[in-house]
């Protein structure tokens, strides 16, 4: 059974960089980029690469859309060498915070222009900011279920098996489609590395641009953004290192001391 | 006592006239038959894609002379030296008495005689048949009893050695019954000879002799000739071959062994990337498989062997000769026609009109062979000794690579660990990904202009990632610039504009990103309008002397320990105070073997230390990988099969304190190795930078002191 899979990507800055590299701008609440480089999050390479296995096993098509500035092109070139069919890319043209409810948004606008789809993956965060809510506010605007934290997606009866991890161990769960899963790491998701022969054609591949005007949102409310969701804050928290002995004259009495500061220090119980 | 200006003998004495005819058909067949076994190689050779390897034949001319007549390589083994000599020293000049009895008998011109007949065709000959005899002799000895593991041992090789020495005795007794029948006159000249037929006198009459040589002379024939039409089919081709394949060897230094890839013409054209199938060689590639000697040297040295992994170039060479002869045209994509030579006229074509869809059809070899598994082909770290070891100059190493090249840029199939380094130097210019360093966190406290700053920098310092990423190696790269400062150099660094010069990428097979990378970091180092370069990697160092120049790159290059030893030479750096420790000196391979610099860090050392360093058994040209290069420094060795384990023991064994180094994997590399294998001993690993920035530094503190 053939499944039209949409994978939807995010690039964003390196997360490997040295951590005395990274600089945040607290005036504009952003991270400075720096000399760093773009990326794609690696969940949603995880999701990509989850999908690219299904397709192996069911057929279908794969189609990866994006929301992000001109540079996305990369992210989305790189999908393609690792073999998704299609690459839409969605300009963001200035949009300076783009906040998951309108991430939501213009990707639910994107995806009903495309028409049909059986399943949509997204990774379950970003790694930059890491707010992991855009999969579930785009299941909420295109009327489907979601499915969070999936790591392992098969083909089932009459739908998708799927394999979830939780707070205990994991859940299998069966869905209809057309659903929303958002989708987490597992040794089975590793994103595979394209060939180089993938990655030259890439380039020769075409890629759809469309612009929010394309996409019948409201473009001026989507880049005035911060629905619901504000950057209050953005600073890089300060590690102090404190060496402390606690002494005693027997073990007990250490050790008593010892879960004593540790209560202090943290404030917990 | 007769007149020696007289001395001759006859030629086909005791074989009847009506019977010599039969001789020069068994030489003329036996010719036809080796021509065809040489004929039916080089058509093979054919079906390969082009190589120049014909130009300056002058510096041909010379290596042939240095290893195929005087087998420069060969003799370095000993016993090789003396059981290869013997009988390659032989042969020549049985073939040239051989010569001289068609030109006495068949030119009819009269050279066998007097003196030159006692000297050379009697005593000379006599001899050097008795040196086959002892060489064969040897090598049978150590094929039966020494049995060395770098051997291949075949029924042909034994086989080879048996028909050599029957040869050569049947000849002895051809010789000694002649003079025993005809009690001949200067018989004493051929002292073997005579011997023989003094011993036979006594159990056997003249007559007796005579028909025992008779039977002797035709078996000596037909063994001779046998072996000669034999030989192009079996590892003795290496006669001819051997000479061909160094006369034809690459001119350049190993460093620069990997071959070029036009990927846009093969993506163009279709063909794979890299090598998939015996299609994807050039004819010279072919041509070294059929070279190979089987001798075993290349697996004999190389590191990975040594810790005991599968990797044997020596099997790569010959599983891949057997396969190319047993699919001579499957093998390149060729339908199966006729196998006899029906269609070899147009030989030559076949491989300009050959489709590509043709050679992608050939035959695969990665995996198919034992030797070619991939598990083998990512064990190389590309540190050419087998290339250094090889006498007939078979170039192992880039075949790898060729074959890396398939699997990476065709399959994306190779190591985890090594996909992240090549993702890293994809995304980052670097392949340390994870690094909590950045490029120019070493230079703190140091004035180091970077090139956008420095208005007069009269060269350029390439740190590199391993020197500016890796946390030990930031003391040595620190070393090298307060030495240059010291010695008032103006210098400049590209900081965070430098970028991984590709050497992992192109010798993981990624020759893709090495391009890109190549091409980005020559046109930044052109429009700095950089001249000069100082390298602290000796793979930064290779890639730019070796490598770049191909993409509009020319620049002197120096490798830090050169720049440093000529900055001692011209006084600029005074170094007073010795290290008094024991000190041995590391090559790194792509300082070392791939590019000849040997002596200027031993230098340094020199300078720095007390006493002279100590040299390792494998130093040099046959130096021992750290097992850091070719992208192996980026692999989770098996913890009982680290090459720089091995390394470790070998240094660990000179006694030495301090093991000198000069280059950032190296380091790591070794440090590791020796912490692992030391014990409680105190042995370092010290750049050679390091060591002279010690020397340099307490100089003038004692200088300070004595004021
Ligand atoms: S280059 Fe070094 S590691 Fe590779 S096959 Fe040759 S000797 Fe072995
Ligand atoms: S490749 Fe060279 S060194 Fe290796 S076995 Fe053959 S002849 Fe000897």
């Amino acid at each position: 059974m053939p499944v039209n899979i949409i994978v939807c990507v995010k690039q964003i800055l390196d997360p490997e960089i040295p951590s005395r590299d990274f600089r945040v701008d607290a005036e504009q609440r952003e991270a400075v980029r720096g000399a760093a480089n773009l990326v794609t999050n690696i969940f949603c390479e995880n999701a990509l690469e989850t999908a690219l296995q299904l397709k192996e096993k069911s057929g279908g098509k794969i189609t990866v859309i994006s929301y992000g500035a001109d540079s996305t092109e990369d992210a989305l070139r790189k999908a393609l060498a690792m073999k998704a069919d299609a690459a839409i890319h969605i300009l963001n043209d200035g949009q300076a915070h783009p906040d998951p409810l309108s991430v939501a948004q213009v990707l639910a606008a994107a995806i009903r222009k495309l028409g049909e789809f059986d399943v949509v993956m997204l990774g379950r965060e970003s790694g930059d900011w890491g707010v992991g809510q855009t999969a579930g506010l785009l299941a909420e605007e295109l009327g489907v279920a979601a499915v969070a934290f999936v790591d392992k997606v098969e083909i089932g009866a009459d739908g998708l098996q799927l394999k979830r991890q939780t707070d205990v161990g994991y859940e299998r769960v069966a869905a209809t489609m057309p659903l929303v899963i958002s989708i987490t790491n597992d040794e089975h998701n590793v994103p595979r590395i394209p060939k180089t022969r993938d990655v030259m054609m890439s380039f020769r591949q075409p890629l759809t641009k469309w612009t929010l005007e394309d996409l019948g949102v409201n473009a001026a409310e989507v880049r005035a953004g911060n629905h619901y969701y504000a950057v209050v804050d953005l600073f890089i928290p300060v590690q102090e290192l404190n060496c402390e002995f606690v002494d005693g004259d027997t073990l007990e009495a250490r050790v008593e001391k010892f879960a004593q500061r540790i209560i202090e220090v943290t404030g917990s119980m | 006592m007769m007149n020696p200006e007289l001395a001759t003998r006859e030629v086909f004495w005791n074989i009847p006239h009506s019977l010599v005819w039969v001789m020069y058909l068994m030489f003329v067949a036996s010719m036809a038959v080796a021509a065809y076994g040489i004929y039916r190689r080089v058509q093979i050779w054919r079906r390969g894609l082009s190589a120049k390897r014909f130009d300056r034949p002058l510096e041909r001319l010379k290596l042939l002379l240095k290893h195929s007549a005087a087998q420069q390589r060969t003799v370095r083994e000993k016993y090789a030296a003396i059981f290869h000599t013997f009988i390659y020293t032989g042969f020549i000049v049985l073939a040239l008495a051989t010569t001289v009895v068609a030109i006495e008998y068949d030119l009819g011109l009269p050279v066998m005689q007097g003196r030159f007949y006692l000297y050379f065709q009697s005593f000379i000959v006599d001899v050097f048949g008795v040196l086959v005899l002892i060489g064969v002799g040897i090598a049978l000895y150590r094929r039966a009893i020494v049995k060395p593991r770098k051997l291949v041992y075949t029924d042909e090789a034994t086989l080879i050695l048996t028909a050599i020495f029957l040869m050569a005795l049947t000849g002895f007794l051809v010789e000694g019954w002649r003079i025993g029948a005809t009690d001949e006159v200067w018989g004493k000249w051929s002292p073997f000879g005579y011997l023989l037929a003094q011993a036979s006198a006594a159990m056997l009459s003249r007559n007796a002799m005579r028909a025992a040589h008779f039977g002797a002379w035709w078996t000596h024939a037909v063994l001779v000739f046998g072996f000669i039409a034999w030989s192009p089919f079996t590892k003795m081709a290496h006669v001819v071959f051997a000479p061909l394949n160094i006369y034809t060897a690459s001119l350049r230094p190993t460093g620069a062994a990997l071959k070029n890839l036009d990927i846009e013409k093969a993506m163009e054209s279709g063909a794979p990337l890299g090598v998939k199938s015996l299609a994807q060689f050039t004819w010279k590639d072919l041509a070294d498989f059929d070279a190979c000697t089987e001798c075993g040297r290349c697996t004999g040295v190389c590191p990975a062997h040594t810790v005991g992994k599968e990797l044997s170039p020596r099997d790569i060479i010959l599983d891949l000769q057997k396969f190319m002869h047993a699919n001579p045209r499957a093998a390149f994509g060729l339908p199966n026609g006729n196998s006899s030579n029906g269609n070899s006229a147009n030989g030559g074509d076949q491989a300009a009109s050959r489709k590509p869809q043709a050679a992608s059809e050939a035959l695969p070899i990665i995996g198919a062979l034992a030797a070619t598994s991939p598990a083998a082909l990512w064990q190389c770290t590309t540190c050419g000794a087998c290339m250094e070891a090889c006498p007939v100059f078979i170039e192992q190493m880039p075949k790898i690579v060729d074959m890396r090249r398939f699997l990476v840029m065709e399959e994306a199939d190779f190591p985890d660990t090594m996909a992240d380094a090549v993702t890293s130097m994809e995304t980052r210019g670097h392949p340390f990904k994870g690094t909590q360093s950045t490029r120019v966190d070493w230079t703190e406290g140091l004035q180091v202009q970077t090139m956008a700053e420095a208005k007069d920098a009269e060269v350029l310092f390439w740190v590199g990632c391993g020197g500016a990423l890796i946390e030990r190696n930031q003391k040595t790269v620190r070393a090298t610039a307060q030495l240059l400062h010291k010695a008032g150099v103006k210098f400049a660094i590209l900081g965070r504009e430098e970028k991984c010069t590709g050497d992992p990428a192109r010798r993981i097979g990624n020759e893709f990103l090495f391009e890109m990378l190549a091409k980005e970091n020559t046109e930044k180092l052109n429009h700095y309008g950089v001249k000069k370069i100082i390298t602290s990697c000796p793979h930064c160092f290779n890639t730019f002397r070796n490598e770049y120049p191909q993409y509009g790159g020319e620049y002197e290059v120096f490798h830090h320990s050169e720049y440093l030893a000529k900055l001692v030479d011209e006084g600029r750096l005074a170094p007073l105070e010795k290290n008094d420790k024991k000190i041995t000196f590391h090559d790194p391979c792509y300082l070392g073997r791939h590019n000849g610099v040997f002596d200027a860090p031993r230098q340094l050392v020199q300078i720095a230390a007390r006493n002279a360093p100590i040299e390792m058994a494998q130093s040099r040209e046959n130096g021992f990988c750290c097992g850091g290069g070719g992208g192996m420094s980026f692999i989770d060795e098996p913890k009982d099969q680290r090459v720089n384990q091995e390394r470790a023991r070998q240094i660990l064994a000179t006694g030495a304190d301090i093991v000198a180094v000069g280059c950032p994997f190296c380091t790591t590399m070794l440090e590791d190795g020796i912490n692992a294998r030391k014990g409680d001993r105190d042995v370092r690993v010290m750049d050679v930078a390091e060591l002279l920035w010690q020397a340099v530094q307490d100089s003038t503190t004692n200088g300070a002191n004595k004021n």
